[in-house]
């Protein structure tokens, strides 16, 4: 039995990027919006980039891993290979990622033409890129137009970010290399925009509270709820339920603040609960919009590895926004390479604080102790530089979010386990990644270069998982895919998924970009058709 | 007295953890050492933060353990005395390692002197910035032209059956590779 029992047009489960897009188009097309949030808001005062010992914060009580935090508003999360990076509180985990904003490619939706080992997007580049332009706009992304390795893009709503001397010298080897390069896109904005201040370069991309990066609690949620949408912290969601007639009914679900089970009905649902999260409420709740199988499978994190460089150059890696260049010489499959699919360079400045750098923050390398420490001090901090590769991992049903049925947590939901590890395809892209960046940092002259791929001591593959998508991908054919190119359940018509889930490939490039656009596109579908989403019972490809 | 309180009130544990930073991060003519600016002090409240008080108890064994705080010994036998828990606990190493590194460099006098010895640096950064040049579009907009990306309608199916994806397994991959 339930203490209070609700009733709205939509109901938005999950806060972060794309539930706040929804509630915004949705409240502000006059609809009665409720968003379901298992945790809190974050006050500007609370984050740890205002504390003299954020550093250390940043690896414990604000550490983007779930499994390395002890936060009341996470769920646990069981994984034996991956790290876990999320964040559970309004804005989701866009109050502590780093918002690089590179696009997808049109090549990228049509993976399953090019070699077949990855579906075809049930919609194209072309569909969504009037999006992109438009969430850029909304959020005053900052970037520089005209890169021949990408289609044609409107201007950046505000200008490039500084070009860091990270920047200079890593466009010089590139240069030297003869490869593409082009100033990073970011999720910042380089000038004041709509009430927010412009970056000032000091280098703590987990978050901001100042709000020059795109905290989505802070640029879209204030929006929002201005246009009459509500938000309820504080309620994890156990289960979505549906009526006979396969349509969702709404959600019960748990005020962790009075411990009483409240119900939720609406006419539209929406699950925006991020890649792992999505999963395992509809595992939950009775393995709902799962007729494919699919729900929780083809997880996919990108292929990632690093590489940390020093130059006796002194580039200041601690000054400015973290990410530098992006390099898209090695976006598209080349088979010659022994691989299909491709990587970018995410470059990026360094560790912003001295303590990170010598505890081997970037690549593991860590100072040396003893009489030698103060001369590595001398000669590495301001000179370090930081590489990430990224690259289209190839799906695997076996990859997954999936429910240990044995065991529950404190609310009674089996727990959450997630496994992940790296196919042939995979292994023999980041080996060839890795090759490269080494190029990188000898063409950089670089005095040392210190690669990292992730893979713990028993060779377990231990990526920092910030992107966790593909566990609810859509599709044109219900029996391979969770929902259609809509975001709409096949199997519950008036049930959405707005997540990073739902990407069916995984691109070269962080996806909250994509994500976001995805998002205001399907949002603008269902205002669009919500007189027909409020009775239909068939979902139709598109 | 239980045996963790006994620990935390020993004098002797925040003296055995001052000597051992000093090993960690000694002091010279420009920088410092560990224990002068006391990182002693914090690293004892985070291993309680991060574990309970119990963790006092296992530090200070720990500590005994080497000798610390290496009372008539040389600067070579202190150093053996920490390379020995160096490779007897690692992990117990690497944390007061890391721990000792943090704290030291969030220390606003440590970070001070790497700002006056001509590397821009703040204690807390995120107040007011760093000063930078804004993007010069003149001279900072890349003019080498290359790069190309594939429209959809030039996406051609490539020919996989080389590259034996099922049947040649990489075994050696990452930095064994």
């Amino acid at each position: 039995m339930t203490a209070k029992d609700h009733t709205c047009d939509v109901l938005i489960i999950g806060s972060g990027a794309t539930g706040s897009i929804s509630a915004l188009v949705l409240a502000q097309a006059g609809l009665d919006v409720v968003c379901l949030e298992q945790g809190n808001w974050i006050e500007r005062k609370e984050y740890a980039h205002l504390n003299y010992d954020w550093a250390w914060q940043r690896q414990t009580n604000w550490n983007p891993d779930v499994n390395n935090r002890n936060h009341p508003d996470d769920y646990p999360v069981d994984s034996d290979s991956s790290q876990v990076l999320m964040w559970n509180g309004v804005g989701g985990s866009t109050n502590v990622y780093g918002a690089i904003w590179p696009r997808y490619r049109p090549s990228d939706f049509r993976k399953g033409d090019e070699h077949g080992l990855q579906p075809n997007w049930p919609i194209t580049y072309e569909d969504i890129a009037p999006y992109y332009d438009r969430v850029d706009r909304l959020l005053g992304t900052s970037g520089l137009a005209g890169d021949p390795a990408q289609p044609a893009r409107e201007p950046c709503p505000t200008g490039p970010l500084p070009f860091t001397k990270s920047a200079q010298r890593l466009s010089k080897a590139f240069d030297e290399l003869g490869w593409h390069w082009w100033p990073a896109e970011a999720g910042v904005v380089s000038e004041d925009y709509d009430g927010r201040p412009a970056c000032n370069g000091c280098g703590m991309c987990n978050g901001c509270p100042r709000g020059s990066m795109t905290i989505y609690a802070q640029s879209i949620w204030p929006k929002a709820l201005k246009a009459g949408a509500k938000l309820q912290t504080h309620a994890r969601v156990l289960r979505v339920e549906t009526g006979p007639d396969g349509r969702a009914t709404g959600a019960v679900w748990k005020n962790r603040i009075t411990g009483a089970e409240e119900r939720t009905r609406a006419r539209v649902v929406i699950v925006a609960a991020n890649g792992v999260g999505t999963p395992r409420l509809l595992l939950a709740s009775d393995n709902l919009a799962n007729s494919s199988d699919m729900v929780g499978r083809n997880l996919l994190h990108h292929t990632l590895v690093s590489a940390q460089i020093w130059v006796d150059e002194q580039v200041d890696g601690q000054v400015g926004y973290a990410a530098s260049v992006i390099s898209r010489e090695f976006a598209e499959t080349d088979v010659s390479r022994g691989f299909v699919n491709g990587f970018n360079f995410n470059c990026l400045t360094s560790a912003p604080s001295a303590g990170e750098l010598t505890s081997g923050w970037l690549s593991g390398t860590k100072a040396p102790w003893g009489a030698d420490h103060h001369n590595w001090f001398e000669g590495h901090f301001g000179h370090s530089i930081g590489l990430f590769a990224i690259g289209d991992d190839l799906p695997n049903p076996e990859n997954r979010v999936y429910l240990d049925h044995d065991r529950t947590d404190e609310d009674g939901t089996p727990i959450t386990k997630m496994h992940y590890e790296p196919g042939e395809n995979d292994r023999r892209m980041m080996n060839y990644m890795l090759d490269r960046l080494q190029d990188v940092g000898q063409a950089a002259g670089a005095f040392d270069i210190k690669l990292q791929d992730y893979r713990d001591a028993n060779g377990i593959y231990r990526t920092p998982a910030w992107h966790m998508i593909g566990t609810c991908r859509m599709g044109d054919d219900p029996e391979t895919s969770v929902v259609n190119g809509w975001h709409q359940s096949w199997d519950v018509p008036n049930m959405f998924i707005m997540d990073g889930s739902v990407l069916a490939t995984g691109g070269v490039v962080n996806p909250t970009p994509t994500i976001s656009a995805l998002a205001l596109r399907a949002a603008e579908h269902i205002r669009d058709n919500f007189a027909d989403l409020t009775n239909t019972t068939k979902t139709v490809a598109v | 007295m239980t045996d963790t309180i006994q620990a935390i009130n020993s004098p002797t544990l925040s003296q055995a953890l001052a000597a051992f930073v000093n090993e960690l991060l000694p002091g010279n003519a420009e920088w410092p050492s560990g224990a002068t600016l006391g990182i002693q002090h914090p690293m004892l409240e985070r291993l309680v933060a991060q574990n309970d008080e119990n963790a006092l108890l296992g530090l200070a064994q720990s500590l005994e353990t080497i000798g610390a705080p290496f009372a008539g010994l040389d600067a070579k036998a202190r150093a053996t005395a920490v390379e020995e828990m160096e490779t007897s606990e690692p992990n117990r190493f690497q944390w007061l390692r890391i721990a000792a590194y943090q704290a030291y460099y969030e220390n606003p006098a440590i970070v001070a002197l790497i700002d006056a010895r001509g590397t821009p640096y703040k204690l807390r950064p995120h107040v007011q910035g760093y000063d930078q040049p804004k993007f010069d579009l003149a001279t900072q907009t890349p003019k080498h032209g290359r790069g190309s990306w594939t429209r959809i309608s030039d996406v051609k199916p490539v020919d996989i059956s080389g590259l034996n994806l099922d049947t040649k397994i990489t075994t050696k991959w990452g930095l064994q590779r």
